[in-house]
């Protein structure tokens, strides 16, 4: 996979994780016998090589499991899922991943240097591949100065960092970052985004699982939101943007002199049936009111133009409003629990 | 395997990276340290102990006689009781007025170690008549004065040549412990063979089993018993999961490297304790080294239900408790195995047979006597077995066609066959195998022997002769006598309280005679004047009866019939082995061939006539002879022996006078084996096996004819059925012992030093600890790693 396949900012190769209707239950106990639990219900989701592909949603929303099994750690229930074209969970598969857990684990009788051998043995590479590779990760971490130093005395950031460079070692086709960032500083946060997008351009597939929304959008392809076992959306930030954007519009208007603006706006509110909208003075002129009203249909703006007109105010500015990936996120996640 | 290995590899830094592993460390150093100091020297063998007699009771009566009989006075044994310390002077005169005295044994050596630093006992006109040992000859032609240590211990062989039949034999030279160059508080003085044997079958093992089967496997277990609980925290384990290993594979690496702490523990202590017995003792024995692959066996044993609790429950605390749990459950199960093996099984083996006409007898360890029912499909109890009980039978030998003789004897205080003159029992086929005494044996008498138309009895130094018709017409007459009385029960024969001896016990001289193992009324003593049988010893009478060879003391005797049957046999031959006097030996004639096998030393074969050796043959080196059997055969055959060996084997010895080689078989028969009997009539080999099955073989090609497998008790039953299997499932960890004692000693087996079956040898059990403990680790690992490969983590 190189960087030339990259095209426009959306790779154009097949895909690298291809999931489709797949299902994870667990067997649960309560007390009153087995209770199962659903922790995916149906997932598709497909990330193509080169991209940055990252995983939303809240709490319990299955991202773990989702994750897991990917890694292999645990058999779907239901549905497919392939590495490469390769079952989840073969040799060959796991050959080509390398993972960043959320919370690293590292034995405490390591030190940098000797975690990233023993993880490179693991991975089945030679010790002087293991030797080059090391220096070049402890570099690329910012952990040169302390690789001989022991674990134990590693804060939380260092552990990340130390996870990014073993996942890295065997210079993997596929990443999976699980929280990459957390507990990393503004400057490592940072220092981690340049990382991923240099692995970017270098055309390996990221597999980003993150909290940070902020974090996701900025580097991430695409997003897929998870919730309840359910993929609610899947795209890129603006394909899911464009998806909500007609919904809401702010209108700037001036009502003619003498003439009251309210009486109108809640007459077509009443008229066209708006489940909610809002009235306010602009900041930026006294004169001007803005009209903001959630119209899913584009007819519906019409009519409100046309409305508008008919009153006989004036439409100084039209604006479609796009949500930010908060609010798409919370849109899907809050329109799921509806 | 990269992987694999790097686990493996991690798993040692991880262990040297352990506090407690470095608190093992120093205390390992520590206790090696406290042994390090620990050396010996050699010296001649000179004080007394108490294990160094062979028949106190012996020695008692003739120092009692010593002092009460004016007549021999003059004579050694005189001159030695004369030197008594007053104390002791005055039991021993109370025992020569007939009181029943006991005296202990380390007082009794305590008397003879005053007489090594004085010597105004000796005459050498009085010692004149003595045997003289080789080595008591070379020392008494040595110009004196000679150095203390060997002016000691020619006292010490003057004593012993004065009380015949009353020492071990022991080697010349002994070893004393020394400690940073000084010798030990406590008398540890001791041969060299015996202490290796020592050494090697008893401390080493000792030690070993301790350190490594206790403290270090609970040390091992509360330091490993995190590891997999800690494998499986999310951070590590799902890291772990992504790389491309094998789950199988990933959790046994973990579990050998799991054994890496208790590796390098054993490691150390073991290198230590093999450099500290080769360093200090001159003891380099390579099989010590073995001990550190067992021992992390043993350890893997636990460890793997350690794996699997912490698989299952992921929480240290649970792996140990369920370890400790299991460890619990192999001791119960071991201690009942152990209880059933004593009191159940063991006490039931045959330790000689007999063949009575169509019927077999044999004598059990737990001093039973039994026949074979044929109607009944089992052994049926003459003497009832007693787990517990401390008396012996001695083997039955067959008188004829339907009489066999034997004799029950308590257990004595002194020696293992009891200090009273036991009757002669007879037991007939046509009363029913009812025992009727016959003659008084002489005291001491271990074993019987049935030569021509005489029954020779062996005690502790002498063979007394008794005419068969004798016997069998007393113990007729006794069924007359006892006319409506009751059947003897058999214990009769305990002492000197029976009222049915036929000797004059009357006399104070008689009874002394008695307790000296003299003969009764009735025997005649069969070698000549100044010859005593001194253990190690072994017998083997030809064929016809015409002659005997006697093994005694590291020599060989042949002693000729003389025709009359008053008249003593006569030494025609004498010839002295290389090697320990103190080497135990079996003696077996075949044809014109004698076989002599000793301890720790090939099969020696001999011309009859002249003693001379012909050959020999090695055989292993951890095999010990328990029993040789020579084959009649005709002159023109190969000469044949059945060798017993301690792997419970049978093998046979072949002498091919055409090509003068020697061969010696594999193992023939069954497993297992007790004992063996041969009737040359019928041209079959009785082969007692498993307890107390009997193998019937051919005597020229040794195939099976027959096996008589008898019905068993109840509580045999439980054994069989119950008690083996679970010993089989549940690993037998603490046998596992046995195996860390035959390959220190590397022998098969040992012989028991002390106790009711002293001197018994007892097969090390190898096949069924490391069996039950290989299956339980494999079983248990393949159910951790189906587990592990099939649960979601």
């Amino acid at each position: 996979m190189s960087a030339d396949s990259v095209q426009d900012g959306l790779p154009a190769t097949g895909p690298v994780v291809h999931v489709r209707g797949l299902t994870k239950r667990y067997s649960g106990w309560s007390l009153f016998g087995k209770k199962p639990i659903d922790a995916l219900r149906g997932v598709d989701i497909s990330a193509r090589g080169g991209e940055v592909f990252g995983l939303l949603g809240p709490n319990g929303a299955g991202k773990t499991t989702l994750i897991k099994v990917l890694l292999g750690v645990v058999k779907p229930t239901g549905g497919e899922a392939t590495l490469f074209g390769q079952s989840v969970g073969s040799i060959s598969a796991r050959q080509r991943v390398g993972y960043l857990p959320e919370a690293l684990r590292v034995d405490r009788h390591h030190t940098a240097r000797s975690a990233l051998h023993y993880y490179g043995r693991l991975s089945g590479m030679g010790v002087v591949q293991i030797a080059k590779r090391s220096d070049e990760l402890l570099e690329l971490v910012g952990l040169r100065d302390r690789d001989r130093e022991s674990v134990a005395r590693f804060s939380k950031g260092m552990y990340q960092r130390l996870g990014l460079a073993q996942a890295l070692m065997h210079d993997p086709d596929l990443l999976i970052l699980d929280e990459p960032t957390d507990g990393l500083d503004p400057v490592g946060r940072n220092e981690v985004r340049k990382v991923i997008d240099r692995l970017c351009e270098q055309g390996k597939t990221i597999f980003l699982n993150s909290h940070i929304l902020q974090e996701v959008e900025m580097v991430c392809t695409r997003v897929a939101i998870l919730s309840r076992g359910k993929i609610r959306g899947t795209g890129t930030v603006r394909q899911l943007s464009e998806g909500l954007a007609s919904e809401v519009v702010n209108f700037e208007l001036m009502p003619r002199e003498g003439s009251e603006l309210t009486p109108v706006i809640e007459a077509i509110a009443q008229e066209l049936n708006l489940e909610s909208h809002q009235l306010q003075p602009s900041a930026a002129d006294e004169n001007i009111t803005e009209f903001t009203a959630r119209l899913p249909e584009r007819h519906q703006v019409d009519q409100v133009v046309d409305r508008l007109r008919g009153s006989d105010v004036s439409i100084l500015g039209l604006e479609m409003k796009r949500p930010t990936l908060e609010e798409l996120f919370m849109q899907l996640v809050n329109g799921d629990d509806s | 395997m990269i992987p694999y290995l790097a686990v493996l590899r991690d798993s040692f830094r991880a262990a040297f990276a352990s506090r407690v592993l470095w608190i093992a460390f120093v205390a390992i150093w520590i206790l090696l340290s406290a042994l390090a100091p620990i050396g010996y020297r050699e010296e001649f063998t000179t004080q007394f102990r108490p294990q160094d007699f062979y028949n106190g009771t012996r020695l008692k009566a003739m120092l009692a006689q010593g002092l009460v009989d004016p007549e021999v006075a003059d004579q050694p044994i005189g001159r030695i009781a004369a030197a008594m310390p007053e104390d002791l002077a005055k039991q021993l005169r109370r025992v020569g007025e007939g009181d029943e005295v006991r005296i202990l044994l380390r007082v009794l050596a305590g008397a003879l170690n005053l007489c090594l630093d004085e010597e105004s006992w000796f005459d050498r006109d009085a010692w004149k008549e003595t045997l003289q040992f080789r080595e008591l000859r070379e020392l008494e032609a040595m110009s004196d004065p000679l150095e203390e240590s060997l002016r000691r211990r020619r006292a010490r062989l003057r004593l012993e040549v004065a009380l015949p039949g009353v020492f071990e034999t022991r080697a010349a030279r002994s070893i004393r412990l020394t400690y940073a160059g000084l010798d030990f508080p406590a008398n540890f003085s001791t041969d060299k063979t015996q202490f290796l044997i020592l050494l090697n079958q008893y401390v080493l093992p000792v030690i070993i089993e301790w350190l490594m089967g206790f403290v270090l496997v609970f040390l091992g277990i509360l330091v490993t018993a995190s590891m997999i609980p800690e494998m499986l925290q999310p951070g590590s384990l799902h890291l772990l999961l992504s790389k491309p290993v094998s789950r199988s594979l990933l959790l046994i690496s973990k579990f050998v490297g799991g054994c890496a702490f208790v590796f390098l523990c054993v490691s150390q202590l073991v290198a230590g304790l093999y450099l500290i017995a080769g360093l200090r003792l001159d003891i380099w024995n390579l099989g010590l080294l073995w001990c550190i692959p067992v021992s992390v066996f043993l350890f893997s044993v636990f460890y793997s239900v350690s794996t699997f609790a912490g698989l299952v429950w992921r929480s240290p605390i649970l792996s140990i408790g369920v370890t400790s749990i299991f460890g619990s459950i192999c001791l119960v199960v071991g201690i009942i195995g152990g209880l059933f093996d004593g009191l159940v099984t063991r006490p039931h083996s045959l330790r000689n047979i007999a063949v009575v006409g169509d019927v077999l007898m044999g004598n059990t360890l737990g001093g039973g006597l039994v026949w074979w029912n044929d109607k009944e499909g089992g052994w049926t109890e003459i003497f009832e077995t007693n787990p517990l009980g401390a008396d012996r039978v001695i083997p039955p030998v067959a008188l004829n066609s339907s009489a066999v003789a034997t004799a029950r004897v308590r257990g004595g205080r002194l020696n293992p066959f009891g200090s009273g003159a036991p009757d002669l029992l007879v037991l007939t086929e046509d009363s029913g195998w009812i025992a009727e005494p016959s003659l008084r044996l002489p005291a001491g008498t271990t074993s019987l022997y049935r030569v021509g138309s005489e029954i020779i009895a062996l005690n502790g130094g002498e063979l007394a002769s008794a005419s068969l018709t004798d016997v069998l017409e007393l113990a007729g007459a006794e069924k007359q006598l006892n006319g409506e009385q009751e059947p003897d029960d058999g214990l009769s024969g305990s002492g000197d309280a029976s009222g049915k001896a036929r000797t004059d016990t009357t006399g104070w001289l008689s009874k002394l005679s008695t307790m000296m193992g003299g003969v009764t009324e009735g025997f005649q003593k069969l070698l000549p004047p100044q010859v005593s049988l001194a253990p190690p010893r072994s017998l083997a009478f030809a064929e016809d009866g015409s002659f005997l060879i006697v093994f005694s003391r590291g020599r060989l005797m042949r002693f000729d019939s003389a025709g009359g049957e008053s008249e003593n046999w006569n030494l025609t031959a004498n010839e002295l082995l290389e090697g320990e006097a103190s080497q135990k030996g079996l003696v077996a004639i075949s044809g014109e061939t004698l076989i002599v096998a000793r301890d720790d030393s090939p099969l020696v074969l001999c011309d009859i006539q002249t003693l001379q050796q012909q050959g020999s043959v090695s055989f292993s080196d951890s095999l010990t002879a328990l029993f040789v059997l020579g084959i009649p055969t005709e002159p023109e055959d190969e000469d044949r022996f059945l060798l017993g060996t301690s792997d419970g084997r049978i093998r046979q010895v072949i002498w091919s006078p055409d090509t003068t080689e020697f061969r010696l078989s594999g193992p023939i028969g069954p497993t297992e084996v007790e004992c063996v009997e041969v009737d040359a009539d019928k041209q079959v080999v009785y082969v007692a096996h498993h307890i107390d099955q009997i193998d019937l073989l051919g005597l020229a090609d040794f195939e099976r004819l027959d096996r008589r497998k008898p019905q068993v008790s109840s509580w045999r039953l439980v054994d069989r059925y119950v008690i083996s299997p679970l010993r089989m499932i549940i690993p037998q960890t603490g046998e596992l012992g046995e195996s860390i004692e035959a390959i220190i000693s590397g022998e098969s087996a040992k012989t028991v030093l002390s106790g009711p079956n002293a001197g018994e040898v007892v097969r090390y059990n190898l096949i069924r600890p490391i069996t039950s403990c290989s299956l339980f680790i494999v079983v248990m690992l393949i159910t951790s790693c189906y587990y592990f490969t099939t649960r979601d983590f």
